[in-house]
């Protein structure tokens, strides 16, 4: 326990610094301001900030996009109150009850219980990581070869389970990525694969390119095809405190929305996105008035608001102790770690302390940040609202392109990025998740790397997976999430839960 | 035997071809053992996977009983064919270090074409305008400097949306020019040329 303290301490010791503080505040605000835009979600902002970040210092760096990641979030949040268009697929269910909520003129204390019930989750979700990150990491240290290659299966099935639409697809995709993030030089052999002579490529392909591409140019191109429709209800939001009612009627859920929320962020595959669903589910079923909602319910704002912000940091649980990605997200926070020369895994709270803890205690600070500055500043994000769609895009794609170009000052990461526009455009019209084939591209040479060293180690015997506990019970969890999902009145069920969201 | 979903019967056919293109590329590595793998054991087995998960998907086209048309979107196959030809002849025409400034620029437009054109194999104005902008971006910031690669990337990205008015977007690429060059070259310190490279 006393290093418990120890450990915070030093974390804030580092977040205070008027450095990461100024960080901190800038992707804060970043994110909300890219977040509030509409179609556009936190994997597209954490994709067009991260080139940024390049420059900046590991800690800062990691700090300023934990930062726009809950910036984006709340963006996220408040476009659907006010929009009723979901910046992201985890504010999906704010819509149904926060935009009523706006059209009955409530729309400020929609907007202040979404806020507070984040922080609320936030810090919970802060304390929550703290306990539970150092022990989870003492048993990844312990992890071999073996049970790092399961791992990775069982997180990447536990993804494509989570994702949209098709399984079959999902997996697919998953091991798309895998291959695209084998190509480049082998480390083992020093040959470069899949290369054509391309000497930009024998480095692999560029992480920042297929996260833009796929999920930042695609989305725009998505966006224009469609007409623009967008109906503010509220200009004007006065009163952004929710009354002392409305306080009694939303303590609970907010409580029941972190619990459910943190619980489900450290699920490999888990996140913002299950945990706001969940928690929405969960509050129509416990409360006394479920016909209420839909119709305006503040417990139907409340519960999936504290639910998605705790989900969302706890999923920093696996990706900090074992270098795993839980979702698209943390796949870009790898990419990022990587980028800056850290190895993600159990050994960075050992060995880098000072990053790991100052972290942890900058996602509190993030929060706090959240809540002081944006409520007051509301106002300008509605006017950033009514800015249209012709003007915003052209603006975000100057910001792209001058990010991708100074990863290496050359035009072959620009053409590379537009190259996965393309692609990513096609997968939109394919209905094929890009969501796991970013999973898969970050991890493919990870488990190539694994997997070699476990076969080299069992000489060949391919039972090794089986024959380690630790490893098989991963292998199994992942054959019957396969099996539960494949059932076919699980199967059913999801299909309805992705076509009603 | 008929096709009832369009968009399981390309993804499955897009599933196919990558494995299979994995697979045989992977032919050109060493397959090592199952003990000491060799760079081509894992993509030969994670092609092989694909393919086969591409086939799955491939069949379920035919007895799907989600209706998709076949024609998920525009593609005009002429273009990719212009497109590819012109990129081969790009690729062999390729400038030396000591080539002059036309023959440079030229080579530009002349890629710049080839890839437009297989962009706008795939679809609507609105994605090979935006794709075709960034690309331009991208060749020309280092020979014309940010504050032109800025404007055009402006002018040919908004071209692509619903409404194009011309002063409203002139006025926005002078504002965003502006603003990168003071956000990113003054204060971000990133090595840009700002005006064209034969000024300075």
């Amino acid at each position: 326990m006393e290093s418990l303290f120890a450990n915070l301490a030093l974390g804030f010791g580092v977040a205070l610094s008027v450095q990461n503080l100024l960080y901190c505040l800038l992707g804060v605000l970043l994110g909300t301001l890219i977040g509030v835009l509409p179609g556009i979600g936190p994997v597209a902002t954490i994709a067009m900030l991260l080139p940024v970040t390049f420059t900046l210092n590991p800690t800062s760096a990691l700090i300023m996009l934990a930062g726009i990641y809950y910036g984006a979030q709340y963006g996220g949040s408040t476009t659907a109150i006010l929009v009723n268009i979901p910046g992201e697929s985890s504010s999906v269910v704010t819509c149904l009850d926060g935009y009523q909520m706006a059209r009955q003129g409530r729309a400020g204390p929609a907007l202040g219980i979404a806020a507070i019930g984040s922080f609320f989750a936030g810090c919970v979700a802060t304390v929550i990581i703290a306990l539970f990150a150092p022990p989870l990491a003492e048993v990844a240290l312990k992890f071999g070869p073996a049970e790092y290659f399961s791992l990775m299966v069982l997180g990447l099935i536990a993804a494509t389970v989570l994702a949209h639409g098709s399984l079959i697809k999902a997996i697919a995709m998953v091991i798309l990525g895998l291959l695209l993030g084998l190509v480049g030089t082998d480390v083992n052999s020093g040959v470069a694969r899949y290369s054509f002579g391309v000497s930009e490529l024998s480095d692999g392909i560029g992480f920042v390119s297929v996260a833009m591409g796929v999920f930042g140019f695609a989305e725009i191109i998505a966006n224009l095809e469609q007409k623009e429709k967008r109906e503010i209800f509220t200009k004007k939001v006065s009163n952004l405190l929710p009354s002392l009612q409305d306080f009694k009627d939303s303590w609970a859920s907010i409580l029941r929305g972190t619990a459910l929320g943190s619980f489900l962020g450290i699920l490999p595959g888990g996140g913002a996105l299950l945990a706001s669903f969940a928690a929405y589910t969960l509050e129509k079923k416990v409360s006394k008035n479920s016909a209420n909602f839909g119709k305006g319910a503040i417990q139907g704002v409340a519960a999936p608001e504290s639910a998605n912000n705790a989900g969302a940091q706890t999923s920093f649980i696996p990706l900090l102790t074992l270098g795993i990605p839980s979702n698209p997200v943390m796949a870009l926070m790898i990419g990022a770690m990587m980028i800056q020369g850290i190895a993600p895994g159990p050994q960075v709270m050992t060995e880098r302390p000072q990053l790991f803890w100052g972290m942890i205690a900058s996602m509190w600070v993030g929060n706090l940040m959240l809540v002081v500055l944006n409520l007051p500043m509301i106002g300008m994000w509605i006017k950033l609202l009514m800015v249209p769609y012709r003007i915003l895009y052209p603006s975000i794609l100057v910001f792209c392109c001058i990010g991708v170009y100074s990863i290496s000052n050359s035009p072959f990461d620009v053409m590379q990025t537009a190259a996965f526009g393309v692609v990513g455009y096609i997968f939109v019209k394919l209905e094929c998740e890009p969501a796991p084939l970013i999973l898969g591209f970050i991890l493919g040479p990870l488990m190539e790397e694994n997997l070699r060293r476990a076969m080299l180690l069992s000489r060949g015997d391919a039972l090794v997976f089986f024959q380690r506990p630790i490893s098989l019970t991963m292998l199994v969890i992942a054959g019957l999430l396969l099996a539960v999902v494949l059932a076919p009145t699980v199967r059913k069920k999801r299909e309805e839960a992705f076509v009603e969201a | 035997m008929k096709i009832t979903n369009g968009k399981d019967f390309w993804a499955g056919l897009m599933f196919v071809a990558f494995g299979l293109a994995f697979m045989w590329k992977a032919q050109d590595y060493a397959m090592g053992t199952s003990v000491r793998m060799g760079p081509a054991y894992f993509p030969t087995v994670l092609g092989g996977m694909l393919a086969v998960l591409g086939a799955v998907v491939l069949f379920r086209a035919f007895v799907s009983k989600i209706d998709n048309p076949l024609k998920v979107f525009p593609f005009k196959l002429w273009r990719i064919v212009v497109g590819l030809a012109l990129g081969v002849v790009a690729y062999y025409t390729q400038p030396g270090h000591n080539a002059n400034i036309a023959w440079e620029i030229g080579h530009t437009l002349l890629s710049g074409l080839a890839v437009g054109l297989i962009f706008a194999a795939f679809g609507e104005r609105s994605l090979w305008v935006v794709l075709f902008s960034v690309v331009v971006f991208g060749y020309i910031l280092k020979p014309l400097g940010l504050v032109a690669a800025t404007v055009l990337l402006v002018f040919i990205s908004a071209w692509g949306g619903h409404e194009f008015k011309v002063k409203e977007v002139a006025i926005l690429s002078v504002a965003l020019a502006i603003f990168s060059v003071l956000a990113f070259v003054k204060g971000l310190g990133l090595p840009m040329n700002v005006w064209p490279g034969i000024w300075e």
